[in-house]
């Protein structure tokens, strides 16, 4: 925009408020040379010791070294000439004299900064996330169809499996409350206690979504039935955590609960990817049921379906519930808690 | 004494600022502080018996939405380019800013980190890749920030493609 667009003061008001915000200070060099000649400006802001007529701009400042003389204009945004202060320098070039102007950018900086910590700690979580998928679904799965272990079927084949979702109580409010560090290495912490588990009996993770896992039973080879194993599976997993939080409590780190939804039934195994990547998904009426289970379990608490619970028998001390599931309407289901959070007695 | 420019270049969180920080104050630490921009920092290395002062510029991650601006690289006599080891992605940026660079400033030294080198476990780059990265006819250094693995011999090593061409 040019002077001529805008009436003179309403020009003078921009101008002056810009300037006041960038605190610049200038240079005036020795056409072709880094000779300064003149000086002015908010210097304070950008070194301890004012530049003088006389000196080699480059000996000032160690940013200047290998780009002077100016042989065209040039822009170094954000250089932290100090920590945490940031200051844009232009370079111009002028018929008769060559100029270095520094403006202040800090305030504008440090606010981006923040969105572009996000995102760059979103991209090294969701790369850590994908290694973990990677290192037990991919390698897992690729292992044993390479030993012969297992066979697939690309097109879908038809199998009863036992469906467990898993997930951590409260996580969302305590991402919100902490930093992406501690949030990324708690997840960790928690996913290191529940995998294993769901590997030692036989489950295979099917997806891990955010701070909650869905694991299927009855894929890879195993001896028990695939209802058994998920059950036992479930004990172990809050187990862990249970001794996860003990640790957490004594060194004064919040304790994280979680809930386990197991529901039974027919399946339709599909391969998504292909080659080394291979990884399943499970697609069931009864999957969708063990979503909601696991929604509506309280800390500690095990949900299962009647179809899990007939196969189980009586022995395991679940509880007859009645629940209304959202999308399924009243359901009777069977619940068991186990001890999953330290009081602080 | 000799003064020379370098850039360390790459994708975001691959490594550069704690590379830097390793090699000139003998730091590392674990939190991840996003650079804006770029910060400048020096140390004398001494190839030899030549004593150069490098001047090490420590310049932002180049993602899909921030490239990096071709000023900086502007009397440039060397670079560093990281790649995270264990992201094979980072990679592909790696590529991208050498093809800037040497559209841009011309084929100036440039030796390859690969960086990260500790977390073994994690490791994401394949026979296949590195071969391809291979091709490029530069150096290729598995590095450490948290280590130390092979960070002093890369700076030394640039720094004597940059003299002893
Ligand atoms: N284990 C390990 N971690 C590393 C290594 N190098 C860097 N890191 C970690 O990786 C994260 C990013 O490191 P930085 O040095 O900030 O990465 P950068 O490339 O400067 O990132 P940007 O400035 O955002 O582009 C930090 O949490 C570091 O602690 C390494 O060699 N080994
Ligand atoms: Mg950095």
């Amino acid at each position: 925009m040019t002077q001529t667009d805008l009436p003179l003061p309403l020009y003078q008001h921009i101008a002056s408020h810009t300037i006041q915000q960038l605190e610049p200070a200038w240079l005036q060099l020795e056409k072709g040379s880094e000779r300064i000649i003149q000086v002015g400006g908010a210097w304070q802001y950008y070194c301890q010791q004012m530049p003088q007529a006389g000196q080699q701009a480059s000996d000032v400042f160690d940013v200047l070294i290998a780009m002077l003389p100016i042989s065209e204009s040039f822009e170094l945004p954000q250089v932290q000439l100090q920590d945490g202060k940031y200051t844009d320098i232009f370079g111009l070039c002028e018929p008769h004299h060559d100029w270095l102007l520094f403006c202040d950018v800090t305030q504008n900086t440090l606010n981006i900064q923040q969105y572009h910590q996000i995102s760059n700690d979103f991209i090294l979580l969701k790369a850590q996330m994908k290694q973990t998928l990677h290192r037990y679904i991919g390698h897992e799965v690729s292992e044993r169809i390479a030993q012969g272990e297992m066979q697939l079927d690309a097109a879908g084949e038809r199998k009863t499996i036992a469906t467990l979702f898993v997930d951590i109580r409260g996580f969302t409010p305590f991402n919100e409350r902490h930093d992406a560090q501690m949030v990324m290495q708690t997840l960790n912490d928690y996913m290191n206690g529940m995998l294993p588990a769901i590997l030692q009996h036989h489950g295979m993770v099917d997806k891990i979504m955010g701070d909650g896992v869905m694991a299927v039973f009855g894929v890879l080879p195993s001896e028990n039935h695939c209802c058994l194993d998920a059950f036992h599976s479930a004990k172990q997993i809050i187990q862990a955590i249970y001794t996860l939080n003990q640790h957490r409590l004594s060194s004064g780190l919040e304790q994280l609960g979680i809930g386990v939804g197991i529901a039974s039934g027919e399946a339709v195994l599909g391969i998504l990817g292909s080659h080394e990547r291979r990884a399943f998904t499970a697609i069931g009426r009864h999957v969708n049921l063990a979503a909601r289970l696991e929604s509506n379990a309280r800390v500690g608490e095990i949900l299962i379906d009647k179809t899990v619970h007939q196969t189980l028998g009586q022995s395991h001390a679940f509880t007859a519930v009645t629940l209304t599931l959202k999308g399924i309407g009243q359901s009777d289901v069977f619940s068991r808690i186990l001890p999953c959070i330290h009081g602080d007695d | 004494m000799i003064q020379k420019k370098i850039c360390i270049l790459g994708a975001a969180g691959v490594g550069k600022t704690s590379l830097t920080a390793q090699f000139v104050y003998s730091k590392f630490s674990e939190k991840y502080l996003s650079t804006m921009g770029v910060k400048i920092d020096k140390k004398v290395v001494t190839v030899d018996d030549t004593s150069v002062n490098l001047m090490i510029w420590d310049i932002h991650g180049e993602d899909k939405y921030k490239k990096i601006t071709n000023s900086y690289l502007r009397g440039s006599a060397g670079i560093l380019t990281v790649i995270d080891g264990t992201r094979a992605e980072t990679i592909q940026t790696a590529y991208e800013i050498l093809e800037r660079v040497h559209r841009d400033i011309g084929k100036i030294p440039n030796i390859f980190l690969l960086n990260k080198h500790d977390l073994s476990d994690a490791w994401d780059i394949n026979e296949q890749a590195l071969a391809e990265l291979k091709k490029y006819g530069n150096p290729i250094y598995t590095t450490s920030a948290k280590t130390g693995e092979h960070v002093d011999s890369s700076f030394q090593k640039l720094t004597k493609m940059l003299i002893k061409p």
